[in-house]
């Protein structure tokens, strides 16, 4: 096909010309930008202190800690999680079709993208690298369970592995299950129990000890 | 397309780094490479295309070089087949400054464009849907030559349609200009119906599949 003659071209046109090594490389396209006035230098640290302040994990968890306080927000997340969301000011970045999943006592959830790496951004922030690599993306639709094992998370046979692979724009959280022992723990306090992998499902009991 | 890109159930690649893991932007080629790709969006540029050129990332590169290095490769080439930039430009190291350089943005001005990029995807359409909650599909048996999200290890492979979620931008026509929505389902497979030579385990995987993609079973 011709769109793809076109890319693949250009593919090997900058592979010969530009620098090997990738810090190198990403060095210079990104002098390339910011000298031409495409992006500015202030725009990348804006960008990463958002992500490291503010859009990440935290914004998950503070969700799943109201899922778990709140039954009608945790049904009103379950039916439609991308306007529960939206409601508590949290729609972002891939998140516009978002659906929760919930772990119970028979049923465990993991989120893979076999054909890219999408991810509801906007919630867990940046995806962690395993998440983007080949070994979980081919692993998890296959066997599952020996990956959450490499996880340290030890499956009863008779629980079922649901695995949620993102192949169009929904976008999937899992909620997993509270932890006893938290009756009386704030939502914060619950907040702080909640994981990032936790809400992919690579982590199935959570520790009360964070707290 | 049938290329290095669709990993689901390939074999030998061994061990998860469990370990390899960072919330935050630590690295250079993160942080530019994120920015770049949130930040210049080329004219026109739908995410199927992207996704497309990202798909063509030359296979040894796709498994060997930083995700976010690729990033920057995917959109560098995005904006020269927008004519955002020139390649003369990319080879030449001697890019035309344009006039009103693109102002910085703060930290609110990320917020507000994170919020903003929560986007949808459905649009309505004419045609009802084909199948409903409970029927039984069967996945076509030829991959697409151009951008597709069927990936191949459900080819030829029987589920049961476990939601409908209306119509949704079509990927495959999209990536490559034609505009147009199908429906989309979530499609439940059994592990014993994907991987019939594998030890069966009491697994099922759901993937979110336009109507094109499948007949009756």
């Amino acid at each position: 096909m011709d769109d793809q003659k076109k890319v693949t071209e250009l593919y090997h046109t900058l592979h010969s010309h530009l620098p090997s090594e990738p810090a190198l490389r990403v060095k210079t396209i990104q002098s390339l930008l910011v000298e031409k006035g495409l992006i500015q230098e202030a725009t990348i640290d804006s960008w990463v202190q958002a992500y490291s302040e503010d859009i990440g994990p935290r914004r998950g968890a503070e969700v799943i800690a109201k899922a778990w306080l709140e039954p009608d927000f945790k049904q009103a997340l379950l039916a439609d999680a991308a306007q529960a969301v939206d409601e508590l000011g949290l729609m972002g970045k891939a998140v516009g079709h978002l659906k929760a999943v919930e772990n119970t006592d028979a049923v465990h959830n993991m989120v893979v993208c076999t054909l890219c790496s999408c991810y509801p951004f906007a919630l867990l922030g940046i995806a962690p690298d395993w998440y983007k690599k080949a070994a979980y993306r081919s692993r998890a639709v296959r066997e599952p369970r020996q990956v959450l094992r490499e996880f340290g998370v030890e499956l009863a046979d008779e629980i079922t592995v649901r695995v949620y692979d993102s192949t169009a724009e929904l976008r999937y959280l899992v909620i997993p299950q509270r932890p006893a022992g938290t009756e009386d723990f704030t939502a914060a306090q619950l907040a702080d129990l909640v994981t990032r992998n936790a809400m992919i499902g690579t982590q199935r009991e959570l520790s009360v000890e964070v707290a | 397309m049938d290329g290095i890109h669709d990993l689901g159930g390939k074999q030998g690649f061994g061990p998860v780094a469990v370990d390899s893991e960072y919330h935050r932007m630590d690295d250079p080629i993160d942080a530019f490479g994120w920015t770049m790709n949130q930040t210049l969006r080329a004219p026109g540029l739908s995410i199927d295309w992207w996704r497309h050129i990202r798909e063509l990332t030359p296979p040894v590169d796709y498994l060997t070089r930083p995700y976010f290095d690729q990033w920057v490769m995917t959109q560098l080439i995005a904006m020269l087949d927008t004519g955002v930039l020139t390649l003369e430009e990319v080879l030449t190291h001697q890019p035309i400054p344009l006039a009103e350089p693109v102002p910085a943005m703060s930290v609110a001005d990320v917020l507000a464009a994170n919020r903003a990029a929560g986007k949808r995807f459905d649009t309505p359409i004419a045609a009802a849907p084909r199948w409903e909650i409970g029927s039984s599909v069967l996945m076509r048996n030829a991959s697409f030559s151009g951008h597709s999200r069927l990936p191949n290890y459900v080819l030829g492979k029987a589920g049961v349609i476990t939601a409908q979620h209306g119509a949704h931008w079509f990927p495959d026509a999209c990536a490559h200009g034609d505009e147009r929505a199908e429906h989309l389902y979530t499609v439940e497979f059994t592990a014993a119906e994907l991987w019939p030579q594998d030890a069966v385990e009491n697994n099922l995987i759901y993937l979110d599949l336009w109507e094109c993609y499948f007949v009756d079973a």
